[in-house]
């Protein structure tokens, strides 16, 4: 394999197939000395797990009492809670991620400029996303408290309510208050993502299309949008599964409620483990849901493999 | 002179052999070590007086040493139950009354009836009120000792009752009706309400107790009496969940975001003065004073027995909470054990409780002839209230029964479902809930 | 680097916007934790503290025990950075120097398992940590913690350990040196930088969990800072101005730590399919 296909832009040298030096010293094996420690680790407290997950929601496997079957598996779809969850982290997650596009393409091209004190403004763009997720749950249960909260006293003071709204108490409400905090939390990540993006567009292109008399709005959708679709497409995703699994924040914020309108997949698993003790059941969810991510990582992991070889 | 030096010698020897004798026998006065759990040991006041209690009781039984364990509220019956299971646990433990049934019915509480016969049997017993004692026996034999009884009240503050011109607490629900709409104001003037009459505890931390209080003085209740079938489709509890609901969504006397308000909460509310009124008892005056001391609680609060429903004729309008000691099936020490127990709810440790935790006595002669408790106001309407008080149902199933409850009514207050489909969906439930057994 | 064609004043006016938007929350937080409780209750809510008071930080640090809480977090965190930093520096060095048959799956692997949602896993490690005594110990949440570490320290590291080209091993192995001493010696001196970075991103990964903290830890002695700080919210008798100093003591180190990364903070988050 030529070395300058390898990332990292290394110095170009003469191309040296890597398995010289394994010839040479007769080392066919040692590679899996290397990586056997945190393969093994792996399997222990990964693989072995995730399969007994698995092999738990269709009754197989240890403590299981009853016979294999997928009755877990068939007895979802007829589960109204299980159907709203799957709604809520749709809705979620279409919402947050939507939003961290937005906010994090605008960042990212406001950061791209010249701009006196770069250096200040970055970090001031990444500060919330180094918040732990259910500390800033924590804080935005505050902020949004019906009597208590900052967002309301504002709004009061502002005039335009003129009674307290109750953000977290009616469900339609509270799910917009989590979007809203998470969307607010998570948005650095895709804006990083996207900088470095824009910060790899050539400036011929732009030279160009000033020279062609585009303006900015015309520049930005032929030259750098084009550019940066590979990036989107990877934060994107990327993000999705973030917020797929998001866990904390949630939890720290509403726990999935009023009533289930604030729940998600990943807060259903939870509660059917440790509050229904219904093992097989939330397997069951949990399987789902890592079967989702999977399907919408696969973009990703494609590209990444390939550029890692 | 041989001889007297001889007697002297002889008496010498004896008294060596006198000492001897003795200082081996002193280790023999072995010394056992049992334990106590509480959760009130983790609370401020409640456990410096728990522990010089328990420190009194070592000094009157030098070979008894006690080991105080703090537990969480949350986390007790989980930790207590595991313990148990695995055959260890505290030697004596508290609990409140919700989940003795279920201890008693695991068989993980001793049968103290040897030792309260040993007492005095049923003179021993006597004292305490006959209500007390319904949680802790079972087919006549008593599985505990009540320690701390105390029945729900209104708890109001008579300076904002007397900004607003209203002179007597309300003794109907009519009442509290109007009382409220007079309460609810803003006291800046701008417009926006900032003072509100009343809160309710929809969380679920302390939703048991007052909103049960609620349906109570209606004149209903959650169970049929025998606690097998739900009885949330009485007209009563009809009357009650809409009069709550009245409250928060057509008369606005509540705050918005009643739905995330705990008992603390509703504390917190009482204390800024944003309230006038809550359910409560005799802790609400130490709490609330503590946090707010500008508010001066225990001279500003008072205490009256709940509302009820014009022209009810229940016997029973308020819910009881009560506290108890247990001796652990697997003790090794039982008599050890018995004797702590005995120890802390003796009369002179029930006047303590009160001196320093404003919590009434079990003991009725403690209720009604010590004369601090005589003098306090609130502890006397409190006293009285005790008979007109009933516990929760003491099935094992409760909580689930009481968060299907909880639930619908929330979804009420929230619109999602309707106040009639809200109420019908939790007689079913808990039906559902009591056949599943 | 495009020159901007709006007027300057509207572009530092976006960035400011941009910095109040990010600061408001953490401003919230810092100034209800130095509000009296009276205050912190208060309707409606007020945004400065009238009155100044370190009361609350006070309160948490002696007695709700958060001393303890932070000890644990960083007993936790670090020895987990500690542990995928090193299981994974073998196995980058391995990925990234050899051929082997099922590289790739393993890859695949490597990279699949960090999309894995940890509830999926929560289940089977409750029982299999009763079963060897470690539910309920720290060392069991490092383990279950690692699964979340593990995989990114390998990626991340395999990126560094890319970017040295394979002459360095060679020029080492003529010399005599085994493949051990070229890790050793050659290797990572080279990508220290990168190897503290890659710890520091795994710290901060257990450091913010709060999944494993709930499921397995049950002592209070034992609860990591997030775990506190959630049961802190709901307690006999907690108030906001304590949680909020709370919170103010859990943010400051990620928040720190993330920004002494920034530079590496695209390559930790996109793997190697980003050009750093």
């Amino acid at each position: 394999m030529p070395l300058s296909a390898t990332p990292g832009g290394r110095l170009p040298v003469a191309a040296v197939p890597r398995d010289i030096g394994r010839a040479m010293i007769g080392e066919r094996h040692t590679a899996w000395w290397f990586v056997a420690p945190a393969s093994a680790a792996m399997v222990l407290i990964l693989g072995f797990p995730a399969i007994a997950a698995v092999l738990g929601s269709v009754n197989l496997g240890w403590g299981s009492a009853k016979p294999f079957g997928v009755a877990s598996y068939v007895r979802l779809w007829s589960d109204a809670e299980f159907l709203r969850t799957l709604l809520n982290t749709a809705i979620f997650v279409i919402s947050v991620v939507s939003l961290h596009f937005v906010l994090g393409m605008g960042v990212a091209l406001l950061l791209n400029l010249e701009i006196r004190l770069r250096w200040l403004f970055r970090v001031l763009a990444i500060l919330p996303w180094t918040m732990p997720d259910v500390i800033g749950g924590i804080i935005f249960r505050f902020m949004f408290d019906t009597l208590y909260g900052g967002i309301n006293a504002v709004a009061l003071a502002l005039g335009w309510i003129d009674q307290p709204i109750d953000w977290l108490g009616r469900p339609g409400l509270a799910l917009f208050s989590v979007i809203m905090a998470e969307a607010w939390r998570g948005y650095p990540y895709v804006m990083l993502i996207l900088l470095a993006g824009l910060q790899a567009i050539p400036r011929e292109q732009y030279e160009a299309s000033e020279m062609d008399g585009a303006g900015p709005w015309q520049t930005f959708i032929h030259v750098t949008l084009p550019n940066l679709k590979m990036m989107l497409i990877i934060a994107l995703v990327l993000d999705s599964v973030w917020e797929c699994r998001l866990f904390g924040m949630i939890f720290g914020m509403t726990g999935g409620g009023p009533g289930q309108s604030t729940q998600n997949l990943t807060l259903l698993v939870y509660k059917h483990y440790f509050q229904f003790f219904d093992t097989a059941y939330a397997s069951s969810i949990a399987v789902v849901l890592a079967a989702i991510l999977m399907v919408a990582a696969m973009p990703y992991l494609r590209i990444a493999i390939r550029r890692a070889e | 002179m041989n001889r007297s030096f001889s007697k002297v010698e002889a008496l010498a020897k004896l008294a060596l052999v006198a000492l001897l004798a003795g200082g081996l026998a002193l280790p023999a006065i072995a010394q056992t070590t049992i334990t106590y759990a509480d959760w009130q040991l983790a609370q401020e006041g409640w456990g410096k007086s728990l522990r010089a209690a328990i420190a009194e009781f070592e000094k009157d039984n030098p070979d008894i040493k006690v080991k105080a364990e703090p537990v969480p509220l949350a986390q007790r019956d989980v930790r207590f139950s595991t313990a148990i299971r695995a055959g260890e646990g505290p030697d004596v433990f508290a609990l409140d009354s919700n989940p003795v049934r279920q201890y008693i019915a695991e068989g993980w509480v001793r049968d103290l009836t040897p030792f309260v016969t040993a007492a005095g049997g049923r003179s021993f017993l006597a004292d305490f009120y006959p209500n007390s004692l319904l949680p802790v026996t079972v087919d006549g034999k008593t599985y505990g000792i009540p320690m701390n009884t105390v029945a729900m009240g209104l708890v109001y503050n008579k300076k904002l009752f007397d900004e607003a011109g209203i002179t007597a607490p309300p003794k109907t629900w009519e009442e509290f009706r109007e009382v409220s709409k007079k309460l609810t104001r803003s006291s800046t003037g701008t417009g926006t309400v900032d003072r509100w009459a009343f809160t309710i505890v929809l969380a679920p931390a302390g939703f048991d107790l007052r909103v049960s209080s609620i349906f109570r003085s209606f004149g209903g209740d959650f169970l049929t009496p025998d606690w097998k079938r739900s009885a949330l489709d009485s007209p009563e509890i009809k009357a009650a969940f809409n009069y709550i609901i009245d409250l928060i969504l057509v008369d606005k006397v509540i705050p918005p975001g009643v739905s995330q308000v705990d008992a603390n909460g509703a504390r917190r509310m009482l204390a800024n003065q944003q309230i006038a009124m809550k359910i409560g008892t005799t802790w609400s005056f130490p709490e609330v004073s503590a946090m707010n001391p500008q508010l001066d609680g225990w001279n500003v609060l008072k205490i009256a027995p709940l509302p009820v429903r014009a022209g009810s004729i229940s016997p029973v309008h308020t819910t009881l909470y009560q506290k108890s000691l247990f001796i652990n099936k697997n003790s090794k020490n039982p008599d050890a054990a018995w004797k702590l127990v005995k120890f802390l709810t003796d009369a002179p440790r029930m006047e303590r409780w009160w001196d320093d935790n404003a919590m009434l006595s079990s003991r009725r002669s403690v209720n009604e002839g010590y004369a601090k408790i005589k003098q306090s106001v609130p502890a006397s309407v409190v006293a009285s209230e005790i008979q007109y008080g009933a516990f929760l149902p003491l099935i094992p199933q409760w909580p689930q029964i009481l968060d299907a409850i909880r639930q619908n009514l929330q979804a009420a207050v929230a619109g999602t479902k309707t106040r009639d489909q809200a109420l019908a969906d939790a007689h079913n439930e808990v039906n559902a809930i009591l056949e599943r057994k | 680097m495009p020159r901007a064609r709006m007027s300057w004043a509207l572009t530092y006016l976006a960035l400011l916007a941009m910095a109040g938007y990010n600061l408001l929350p953490f401003f919230w937080m810092a100034a209800s934790s130095l509000k009296t409780d009276i205050e912190v209750t208060a309707f409606p809510a007020t945004l400065l503290p009238r009155t100044l008071t370190f009361g609350a930080y006070g309160r948490i640090w002696e007695q709700e025990g958060f001393v303890q809480f932070f000890v644990n977090s960083l007993k936790i965190s670090g020895s987990t950075a500690l542990l995928s930093a090193l299981l994974g520096v073998f196995a980058a060095y391995g990925l990234s120097r050899f051929d082997f048959r099922g590289k790739r799956a393993l890859m695949m692997a490597f990279l699949a398992s960090q999309m894995l949602p940890g509830v999926l896993l929560i289940g089977p490690y409750f029982k299999m940590l009763s079963l060897v005594n470690l539910y309920d110990t720290h060392f069991g949440l490092i383990l279950a913690q690692t699964t979340i570490t593990l995989p990114f320290s390998v990626w991340m590291l395999k990126g560094y350990i890319d970017t040295l080209p394979v002459e360095i091993d060679q020029a080492a192995m003529i010399d005599g040196a085994s493949r051990w001493q070229c890790l050793l010696y050659c290797i990572l001196p080279n990508i220290l930088p990168g190897l503290v970075a890659t710890m520091i991103f795994a710290f901060l990964l257990a450091w913010g969990d709060l999944l494993w903290a709930l499921c397995l830890i049950t002592t209070p002695e034992k609860q990591t800072m997030t775990l506190g700080i959630t049961n802190l919210v709901g307690q006999f008798r907690v108030l906001w101005s304590d949680v909020m100093a709370a919170t103010v003591i859990g943010c400051m180190i990620p928040a720190l730590l993330y920004l002494m990364l920034q530079r590496y903070l695209v390559q930790g988050m996109a793997g190697s399919a980003v050009k750093g």
